[in-house]
């Protein structure tokens, strides 16, 4: 049949789209195993001796990014955390409840969650100034739980919504209480949201550049900070970033497929249910 | 259940909201702790006579336009593309989603390092071929173009990802009567693929339309809203002028025009979540 040339063509057209997609990720990796002379060369090195001289650099000297690494999961972990434990309360609660002015709720906690972040970023830096939470890791958490708190509650409720209330009702029949059968028969049904919820509240709030340049101080600093902070007025170690840019990319790379059947019902917020 | 976490979210969110309405009626000022000075509406008709101001939200309009615009429709025929294949398709759209969990910060480094005049792959590419010989992040129209190219790469797989559920979800027999009644691709595509994927691709939208005016990141680290203005979205513009000139109420009410703007967007999607049944 005709089919196979058409193939051919569709083959052909996604190459070229998958390079778009992947030279520049490929080129980054590369690049981190380069030297000075190899990054500089007149005409780009697809072969050269890699060298891990960018990622010893990084973790050596005077400001090692252990630290950043540290204060990234750090910050990243409690806030996600903290969001998934009370998204899953609070998802729950809305998904299993009808009161009035549940829609303004709704409306209310999706608009926080959609707020553009320097309008956000300008009220926090004020009142943690006041209350001394600038340059600290916990401060960094509740601006991080701004966004993830909101997602988590609205993913959750759309994971529970999507639970048949019929077990959870049988299980009240023989005398389970709400909690006990939120705890012992939704939680476990719905792992995969759980886990979907985490790994996407990790995500935003490891990526997170905006926050954490405004509020992060020498004792919290993030490595998105630490990868901006290698553009010096002297000039730019182009190998050393792209060792960082790896360093932040590759775990979240990691835990996104991980999770792929469930991305498009996490990143529409629930809108579009996918697989 | 609901209690704990609307109580902390109110706090984080509404404290902060009624905080930022009040920094707009003032002159905030941040020597020595943070102190206010009534200024009324001040800010208000600042915001809406600013010349500065005008030529931002311009700018945010072109970019905003350019990068959701492109990627809606690359994300859609990406999407179409990926449908039709046969073989590897889950490898394939693993690959193709990549760049979206890329952290945006990276995405603007990554990008600045590709275009380098001496460093860079794409630079070195477009001067090969005597396309583009000038600094690319130094000359407005390029440097606009690379910070729109840049989300466009990051954020096109996550159309493609959206529109390709809707793909997946349609009913087959609807598409198989249609291809045994002779209508060729373009008609199948046209009369029944486009009505039911609609709703997914307004989804697409929303959720793209709400990002774009959220994140600044990528023109952040590259070129800061330069050059001569010409990528100075509004965040960049509401962060200089809280951070830099230090007229954190006039900032204020920039960041209110914002939010005003995702607010709308918020209450689309609402009603899109209701119309569809989903919103319970």
């Amino acid at each position: 049949m005709k089919g196979l040339g058409r193939q051919a063509i569709l083959y052909a057209v996604t190459a070229v789209v998958l390079l778009w997609t992947l030279v520049p990720l490929v080129w980054m990796v590369l690049s981190s195993f380069k030297t000075p002379n190899d990054l500089v060369s007149s005409t780009p090195r697809l072969f050269f001796a890699p060298t891990f001289q960018n990622y010893v650099g990084l973790f050596t000297g005077g400001n090692a990014l252990g630290g950043y690494i540290k204060n990234s999961l750090l910050a990243a972990g409690a806030s996600t955390i903290i969001a998934v434990a009370l998204g899953c309360l609070a998802g729950y609660g809305l998904a299993r409840s009808r009161f009035r002015g549940k829609d303004h709720i709704s409306m209310w906690i999706i608009s926080t969650r959609m707020a553009p972040i320097a309008a956000v970023i300008l009220p926090l830096y004020a009142v943690f100034r006041a209350l001394d939470l600038l340059n600290t890791t916990p401060g960094l958490v509740v601006a991080y739980l701004t966004f993830n708190l909101p997602f988590a509650i609205w993913i959750m409720n759309a994971f529970f919504a999507d639970l048949p209330p019929a077990l959870e009702e049988a299980a009240m029949v023989d005398g389970a209480t709400r909690f006990g059968a939120f705890w012992r028969i939704a939680l476990p049904l719905t792992a995969p949201g759980i886990v979907t919820t985490g790994i996407l509240c990790l995500v935003f709030s490891w990526n997170d550049y905006a926050f954490a340049q405004s509020f992060a101080g020498p004792g919290s600093q993030t490595l998105p900070v630490a990868a901006s902070q290698l553009i010096t007025q002297t000039g730019i170690n182009w190998g050393q970033l792209m060792a960082i840019g790896t360093i932040v990319v590759l775990p979240m790379i990691v835990v996104g497929l991980a999770v792929r059947r469930y991305l498009v019902k996490g990143l529409t917020l629930g809108a579009v249910t996918g697989e | 259940m609901l209690l704990p976490a609307l109580l902390i979210l109110a706090a984080i969110s509404l404290f902060p909201f009624f905080y930022i309405v009040w920094m707009s009626f003032h002159e905030v000022s941040l020597i020595g702790g943070v102190s206010f000075e009534w200024v009324g509406l001040e800010n208000w008709t600042e915001l809406f006579t600013d010349p500065n101001v005008r030529s931002s939200w311009i700018v945010s309009g072109v970019y905003f336009v350019a990068t959701v615009g492109l990627e809606m429709v690359l994300g859609i025929i990406i999407a179409l593309l990926v449908h039709e294949l046969i073989w590897g398709k889950n490898l394939i759209l693993s690959m193709l989603l990549l760049p979206m969990f890329v952290a945006p910060v990276i995405v603007g480094l990554l990008g600045r390092f590709l275009v380098d005049s001496t460093y860079g792959l794409y630079a070195w590419f477009l001067e090969r071929t005597g396309l583009i010989t000038w600094e690319i992040l130094g000359s407005k129209g390029s440097a606009l173009a690379a910070v729109v190219l840049m989300d466009v790469w990051e954020w096109t797989p996550l159309v493609t990802l959206i529109v390709l559920a809707g793909l997946a979800s349609m009913p087959q027999a609807v598409l198989e009567a249609a291809r045994v009644d002779g209508a060729n691709y373009l008609q199948r595509l046209r009369h029944i693929v486009a009505p039911l994927i609609s709703g997914v691709v307004v989804v697409a939208l929303l959720i793209r339309s709400m990002d774009a005016i959220r994140y600044y990141d990528i023109i952040s680290i590259t070129t800061n809203g330069g050059p001569a203005d010409a990528t100075k979205v509004i965040p960049i513009r509401l962060y200089e002028t809280a951070f830099r000139f230090q007229e954190l109420g006039y900032a204020a009410a920039i960041g209110l025009g914002m939010l005003a703007f995702s607010i709308l967007v918020a209450n689309l999607f609402m009603r899109i979540l209701k119309r569809q049944g989903l919103a319970r």
